[in-house]
């Protein structure tokens, strides 16, 4: 089981569908999709990165 | 009722009364059709690309969700978080029944409402914890969508 590919299935299932929730431009909604996909993808990553060495 | 200094004019319950004469109540079939089956709230309501996207993202969490042994949430007496998970996972409407048909059967399901009825999972599984995850994000996710077919069909959103 890849953990990487399920965080990033899972961001990108979210960040969709806020996307379509909160905005109703094509341009809106690209624009929230990247910023939601990317702070749950890299911040999902930095945080499991910083918790690497505790047990 | 109430002149702002902005001079607006607001009722009793602190309603902005120019939102009052537009909002409308959004009819209760509409939002339990909207919960049952995800998407189709928007579909009647003829936000055919929103319908077709929330069905597809929450249909695609909760299959993954069951994929990867997820458990649904069911009530427990004992477990006050278990009333939280089962909260969230209900949220997927038609999914959540079915997937409970088919680990309880017709007959389970009866008589197992409301305590005794089996979620399924692994919890030994890799992605239990994981598949719980998607269970749940996919259930509040649907309820947001309820939420956001009372906003449109009462004049709120438009």
């Amino acid at each position: 089981m890849d953990h990487l590919a399920l965080l990033l299935w899972h961001a990108l299932l979210v960040s969709v569908f806020f996307a379509f929730l909160w905005r109703s431009s094509a341009v809106g909604r690209r624009k929230l999709f990247l910023k939601t996909f990317l702070i749950m993808a890299i911040g999902g990553t930095l945080l499991g990165w910083l918790m690497y060495p505790f047990p | 009722m109430a002149t702002e200094k902005s001079g607006k004019t607001r009722d009793a319950r602190g309603g902005d009364q120019k939102g009052a004469a537009v909002r409308k109540k959004a009819p209760p079939a509409l939002l339990i059709a909207a919960w049952f089956i995800p998407g189709l709230g928007h579909w009647v309501l003829g936000k055919r690309t929103r319908a077709l996207v929330f069905g597809v993202v929450i249909v695609s969490a909760f299959v993954t969700g069951v994929l990867l042994n997820g458990e649904l949430g069911t009530p427990r007496p004992a477990n006050p978080f278990s009333w939280m998970a089962a909260f969230a996972c209900a949220g997927n409407g038609v999914l959540y029944l079915g997937r409970l048909l088919w680990l309880n059967g017709l007959g389970g399901l009866i008589e197992g409402i409301p305590f005794a009825l089996q979620g399924g999972g692994n919890p030994a599984a890799a992605g239990f914890a994981y598949g719980n995850t998607f269970l749940y994000t996919a259930g509040l996710m649907n309820l947001l969508t309820v939420l956001d077919v009372s906003d449109f069909a009462s004049g709120e959103k438009e």
